[in-house]
């Protein structure tokens, strides 16, 4: 058999050399990363290595990676929601510290109950803390046609501020620092993978990634997203705007709760400052390079706890500053932008030679 | 400013002479009647080419737009092009203007071989071009757009207030009623069209291509246009015609070349044809359709207006105190000028917009303050005039788009998840009975072609068994195929017993097809008349706010004389 007859056997999809940007465009950030880091005295493949090793050496850095991808996963998620129906919510993580905050209200004060019925109720009140407090922004906008982006972005400022101040007073354990009192036992999420940090908050994960997908298959969901893809059809068919817009933004709030309660229960036991590091502004740019459907996110989410992961153990063995990651997940972003313009001209390029063989055959 | 009005005035002298201002004057002044206008464009000798087009093809990915097409135009003619929508004859004109380059042929423009890359290049040879979709910069003032890329607005300042005193003096002899200082985003489609119309005068042309110009205008405004292109020509400007009006051909042109289908039938002198051949030549079989008008005014009122207010999106009262009863089993169309409160009356009706004053009740029950949803249910159908932007939804396929009002029926949800099957069903009936050409129902609307996509629209509107049927220029951009087929389901509706408001640009359409005739005039109806008894000298003086007083004074002085 020759090459080409193999070669044309291969489906024309993968054949497609767009269907690879996107990789070749997440590598060359990686290459651009490793440039950076040649400019110090670091060597760049060894740095590389340990990165991965971090996230895939062993089973505490795979488990490391599914417990960071939770988060990850929950709060692109959430971002992802509010998208489809062009509502621009930016405060994923004013959410997830409130939901943090619920769970571990509930929490504290679940002493000695059944484990299951404590952690449902956990659970409940983080997403429900979330979804209230992404209300606010939600009822401005609805009401007074405040911009949404602003209201998020600076509520964020205001969930961290009330956590902060609630660890230094009220919700204060005895001691020196500001950490709240420790959640009951019941209260905790049980590790499924005995040794490591993994714990039972995947299958939420799972679940919620699934319940999204589905989500779009469902009446409200049918409402949501029309009214995200033109809102004047939406309203002249007789969609409630008002309505799609709480109802994404409970949606979407209560999913950044449930990574915040989560946080708490499977994986801190406890509420302090920086619980979250970021990962409410990190799903902005997951919402985006999975272009808003649940798989796309979760493979996204997963992409970047590898590297958030890794990083982490780059700082340990070689020093190098875990802002690393952060700058890789910029240039990620940057990259499969660019990629996507790229894409654009390919088209165009097509295009325009089949104008050229046309103008030919008319000759 | 010396300057400026220095070369207004060489411009005006070029345009009409000195003796021909005023000869224009009592054009516009006599309502230019048809008969003298012929006598004046038949007295016109045609000179020396001035453009020659050969053998011109251009395609479009799998269709051939124009197809070996031979086109010439003479100097001081007024040169139609007639055929139907899709015919190529905008294309065409496109490539002449340098929009497109063809793909084989070549342009003779003055005698000399031309190839142009730009409108930029067709601008230098004199060549300038008023299209039919607007193509001004919106956020931008009349006077902006009029002078932009002028040699003139290329310095450091721009001297706004010359140009814009040009721009009134120029509106003022064409009777193009605008307003230098507006914001042409804030326009209507007819007015931003009369912007058009006064940027390619306002450059020193002498070739001018007009696309389809009439189709906002008033019959007198049409009228007054006609006689001003008649003394254009005269002082030896050349003008293209693109229309698809067999009227307006044989009123103004001098020659016209028929086009079908991208390929030229002929061109021939307009004095040595008639209509029904002109018609025979652009479709291929005779047009005239001849629907029976039905008597309805003493049918039972379905929706009844009570002088309603409404604002329009500027926040400026826009419906002032309109009334209107639409009837049973009847088609009342709504006749109008762009931009008299069209919009705003079907937005009203449908629940869009908010009612500010006034009641309106549906099927006995008032519907004033009601949701776009609750009025649906309670037998509102509703064909918007951009179905592109607010009828369907683009990326989602037929099938969505068919449940867009609907999903939440028993029919096709449960209580949580959508029915799949149900909706598909529908979707291939609504495919087979309304004749939808597509390669399936879950492809995305924006492959269909646009009449393709208004028979989506209809068949979602119609499958709610509507008692009143408002419908919002329902066959602008269609093709006569689908034109047709959409009137046919208009009075099948009526026949059914509904109370359908057609509300339309196109004054043709609604002779054809509506039985009672209302007109619109900023934000009032002016007179409601039935279509038996229509006169279209009248509607085109109502249409232009003038009350039907003036009319019976016209028409007693004439049975005086």
């Amino acid at each position: 058999m020759s090459l080409v007859t193999t070669l044309s056997q291969i489906p024309k999809k993968m054949r497609d050399v767009r269907t690879y940007v996107p990789f070749a465009s997440a590598s060359l950030a990686f290459v651009v990363g490793a440039a950076i880091l040649a400019s110090t005295d670091i060597d760049v493949g060894r740095a590389y290595t340990i990165m991965f090793r971090g996230a895939f050496g062993s089973i505490f850095g795979i488990a490391d990676v599914l417990v960071k991808t939770i988060s990850l996963v929950l709060t692109g998620l959430a971002v992802s929601v509010a998208f489809k129906c062009r509502q621009w919510n930016i405060g994923a993580e004013g959410q997830l510290l409130m939901g943090a905050l619920g769970g571990t209200l509930v929490g504290i004060s679940l002493v000695g109950a059944v484990p299951g019925l404590a952690i449902f109720l956990v659970l409940l009140l983080s997403f429900a803390f979330g979804s209230l407090f992404a209300l606010v922004p939600a009822i401005l906008k609805v009401k007074f046609g405040v911009n949404e982006v602003i209201s998020t972005v600076l509520l964020n400022f205001v969930a961290i501020l009330f956590i902060s101040f609630l660890l230094h007073g009220p919700l204060k354990a005895p001691g020196f620092n500001p950490y709240s009192p420790a959640i009951s036992d019941a209260s905790e999420m049980p590790i499924i993978l005995p040794g490591t940090r993994l714990h039972a908050g995947i299958f939420v994960a799972v679940a919620a990634t699934v319940g999204v997908y589905y989500l779009w298959k469902t009446k409200i969901g049918f409402e949501i997203k029309s009214v995200g893809a033109n809102i004047n059809a939406a309203r002249y068919a007789g969609m409630s705007i008002t309505k799609s817009t709480l109802v994404t933004f409970v949606i979407s709030g209560g999913l950044a709760g449930l990574a915040g309660g989560l946080l708490v229960s499977g994986v801190q036991h406890f509420l302090i400052e920086g619980i979250s590091p970021g990962y409410g502004f990190i799903a902005v740019i997951i919402a985006l390079l999975g272009r808003q459907h649940p798989i796309g996110v979760a493979v996204v989410a997963f992409f970047f706890s590898v590297l958030m992961t890794g990083s982490e153990t780059m700082y340990r063995s070689l020093s190098i500053p875990t802002a690393f990651a952060t700058t890789l997940q910029a240039l990620v972003l940057v990259f499969v932008l660019v990629g996507q313009l790229f894409i654009i001209w390919l088209n165009k390029r097509q295009t325009r030679r089949l104008d050229l063989k046309e103008k030919w055959l008319a000759k | 400013m010396f300057l400026q009005s220095k070369f207004f005035i060489a411009f005006i002298s070029r345009l009409f002479g000195s003796g021909a201002k005023k000869d224009l004057e009592t054009q516009i002044d006599r309502k230019g009647e048809s008969l003298e206008i012929k006598n004046l464009s038949s007295s016109i000798a045609t000179g020396e080419p001035v453009v020659t087009m050969k053998g011109i093809i251009i395609r479009f990915g799998e269709v051939t737009a124009n197809n070996n097409v031979n086109f010439e135009l003479r100097k001081g003619e007024i040169h139609a092009l007639l055929g139907e929508n899709g015919a190529g004859k905008t294309t065409l004109m496109s490539i002449l203007y340098g929009l497109y380059q063809p793909q084989a042929g070549e342009i003779i423009v003055k005698g000399h071989k031309t190839s142009m890359k730009s409108p930029n290049d067709a601008m230098t040879l004199g060549i300038a071009m008023v299209h039919q979709h607007s193509l001004l910069t919106p956020p931008h003032s009349v006077t902006e757009n009029i002078i932009v890329g002028l040699k003139e607005s290329r310095g450091l300042f721009l001297n706004i207030s010359t140009a814009e005193k040009k721009i009134i003096q120029l509106s003022e002899k064409y009777g193009l009623k605008i307003d230098p200082k507006a914001i042409v985003g804030d326009l209507a489609v007819g007015e931003q069209q009369r912007v058009e119309i006064i940027k390619a005068l306002y450059r020193d042309v002498d070739i001018l291509i007009l696309d389809e110009p009439t189709s906002m205008l008033t019959p007198q405004e049409e009228k007054a246009l006609f006689s001003t292109l008649q003394s254009m020509v005269r002082q030896g400007l050349s003008i293209i015609f693109i229309t698809h009006k067999l009227h307006e051909v044989m009123e103004v042109s001098n020659r016209v070349t028929i086009l079908r289908g991208g390929m030229v039938v002929g061109t021939v002198n307009t004095s040595e044809t008639n209509e029904t051949e002109l018609a025979r030549m652009m479709v291929g079989r005779p047009v005239i359709e001849n629907i029976a008008h039905k008597g309805s005014s003493n049918n039972p009122v379905v929706l009844h207006l009570k002088n309603v207010s409404a604002l329009n999106n500027a926040n400026v009262m826009f419906l002032k105190e309109l009334s209107l009863e639409l009837r049973k089993s009847e088609i009342l169309g709504i006749a109008g000028v762009d931009g008299n409160g069209q919009a705003e009356l079907a937005e009203v009706i449908a629940g869009l917009r908010k009612v500010q004053k006034g009641e309106i009740i549906m099927d006995g029950k008032p519907i004033t303050t009601l949701s776009p949803r609750k009025i649906r249910e309670l037998g509102l159908a509703y064909v918007p005039q951009d179905r592109l932007e607010t009828g369907l939804i683009l990326e989602y396929s037929i099938a969505e788009n068919l449940i867009l009002d609907r999903w939440y029926f028993e029919k096709y949800s449960g209580r949580v998840f959508l029915k799949n099957n149900e909706i598909k069903n529908f979707a291939k009936k609504a495919v087979s009975e309304f004749e939808i050409k597509t390669p399936g129902i879950n492809v995305p609307v924006n492959s269909l072609s646009g009449g393709n996509l208004q028979k989506v629209l209809m068949a979602r509107e119609l499958a709610r068994n509507p008692k009143v049927l408002v419908v919002h220029n329902p066959t602008r951009g269609l093709d006569i195929g689908a034109t047709h087929y959409i009137h046919e389901q208009l009075i099948k509706q009526r026949d059914a017993g509904v109370g359908v408001l057609m509300i339309s640009l196109d004054l043709d359409e609604i002779l054809t097809v509506a039985d009672r005739i209302a007109v619109i005039y900023e934000g009032k109806i002016m007179a409601v008349m039935d279509a038996k008894d229509a006169d279209v000298d009248h509607i085109g003086l109502l249409m232009g706010g003038k009350p039907s007083a003036v009319y019976s004074k016209k028409n007693e002085e004439e049975q005086n004389k």
